[in-house]
């Protein structure tokens, strides 16, 4: 029998990208986040902590973790539209992706207890600074998306002018470090800010470097912490050459740092660069790599991403297997303390 | 900032075309053809930016499916920066007004037989 069409041209994975584009453009442009969703959800974790707003060492999100959780779900919202058996998915899916231009308007509801993860992470980064002796202060005014993933995309006209706004808020204030956490947001600050806006030359480090160098002065509990799975970004580990630090700081707070088969610079991607534009794909390739975390043997894995916790969990509850992922700032936080 | 599509012509055209990067490429194994892997996106790049090759579904396909994870980059001997190529060739698709277009497919045997 001759091979069908679906079979000769290969199954295909990816959602219309140009509308997705659209979408995504049409959205920062509208509220500056790259999903359907209220700006003020980037600073409202911060209620109650009582950070100064101004300093010479401040602390700049960029959004990612707060946003995850709406990501997640437009993510999974766009899978449901790709949804069908591989060969003919676009086929059968093509009179609904017409409907893709208007997406940006849809909203979208992330569970409470993903919004509550997410807010944990950011007050645990902020207390491990404070424990590590940093001065660290949030103007709220100043905090937004970063648009890496404009820049990812390659759209560089909408990206150069999210960037000149973001960088002219981060220079209002006059800050001399600016501290990220995740590790697209510190990549895009510190490497691609400065080629397209003028002059923008902060120090920038990420929150994992800061506490490594402060590291004398963070104060864990005795005792085994357990047996941790470390899973490095590719961002961080390739493109910033952050590798020593998250281990050197797992290892003081009494946990045994346990490697996958690839890690370090050799690490592995977990998929979620694409998950919003080929989600079967992202998907397939972040179940590889959660197979292979799970082979190294821990009681918990720990990421540094935003990013990586959401496609990783995915992969696991895709595979049916109940597994304790835990953020990097989680982990040591659960450790501060005499 | 140079020109960017000068600038994929400049890097991509270094490309030895020898497939180091294929092995370590987590999209490689799971597409359907090479312009799921690095050497394919590189080369589809280069004659994106040539313009020997217009932006297909085809093209955009190999080029958005990349993670930019710089898994590649590992094991190029001439230490190309593949994912900035990459990222580069979708401004190419995604900039208004350049070379976004909805004619047919390319000719994959074309884009893979040219530099061999």
């Amino acid at each position: 029998m001759p091979p069908s069409l679906p079979a000769l041209i290969g199954c295909r994975y990816l959602l219309d990208v140009r509308s997705i584009l659209r979408i995504l453009a049409d959205n920062i442009k509208r509220t500056g986040l790259p999903v359907p969703g209220d700006p003020g959800l980037l600073t409202s974790w911060s209620t109650g902590l009582d950070l100064p707003e101004k300093g010479d060492v401040i602390l700049y999100t960029g959004g990612l973790y707060q946003l995850l959780p709406y990501i997640e779900e437009f993510a999974e919202y766009l899978e449901k539209l790709e949804g069908g058996k591989a060969g003919g998915l676009l086929l059968k899916a093509a009179g609904k992706l017409r409907r893709l231009a208007s997406l940006s308007k849809i909203v979208v509801r992330p569970s409470r207890e993903r919004l509550e993860y997410s807010r944990q992470v950011l007050v645990s980064i902020v207390e491990l600074l404070k424990s590590a002796g940093v001065e660290i202060a949030y103007p709220r005014s100043v905090d937004s998306y970063s648009g890496v993933l404009l820049y990812d995309m390659g759209l560089d006209t909408v990206f150069k002018e999210h960037a000149r706004k973001v960088a002219e808020a981060l220079e209002s204030v006059g800050a001399k470090t600016i501290v990220t956490i995740d590790p697209h947001t510190t990549h895009v600050l510190r490497k691609v800010f400065p080629r397209y806006v003028e002059g923008f030359a902060p120090t920038v480090k990420s929150y994992i470097e800061v506490l490594a160098e402060n590291i004398d002065n963070l104060q864990f509990k005795q005792g085994d912490a357990g047996r941790v799975v470390i899973h490095d970004p590719c961002f961080y580990a390739r493109y910033e050459d952050i590798i020593d630090e998250p281990r050197l700081l797992l290892g003081k707070a009494g946990y045994t740092v346990v490697e996958p088969r690839r890690s370090g610079r050799m690490t592995y991607c977990c998929g979620g660069p694409i998950e919003s534009i080929a989600p079967r794909l992202s998907r397939r390739i972040a179940e590889t790599r959660a197979r292979e975390l799970d082979e190294a043997g821990g009681e918990i894995i720990a990421t540094l991403c935003p990013i990586c916790y959401s496609n990783l969990r995915r992969a696991y509850r895709g595979l049916g297997l109940e597994r304790d992922i835990q953020d990097l700032s989680i982990l040591l936080y659960r450790r501060l303390g005499p | 900032m140079k020109d960017p599509r000068a600038e994929i012509i400049e890097t991509a055209g270094k490309c030895l075309y020898c497939g180091f990067c294929e092995a370590l490429c987590p999209t490689r194994p799971l597409g359907p053809h090479r312009g799921y892997g690095p050497r394919g996106r590189v080369n589809i790049a280069y004659m994106l930016a040539k313009g020997e090759i217009v932006a297909s579904s085809h093209v955009v396909e190999s080029l958005y499916s990349c993670l930019l994870c710089r898994a590649c980059e590992l094991k190029c001997p001439i230490a190309l920066p593949i994912a900035e190529i990459i990222r580069n060739a979708r401004g190419l698709i995604a900039e208004p007004g350049l070379n976004a277009s909805k004619s047919p497919s390319i000719n994959r045997v074309q884009v893979f037989a040219r530099r061999t």
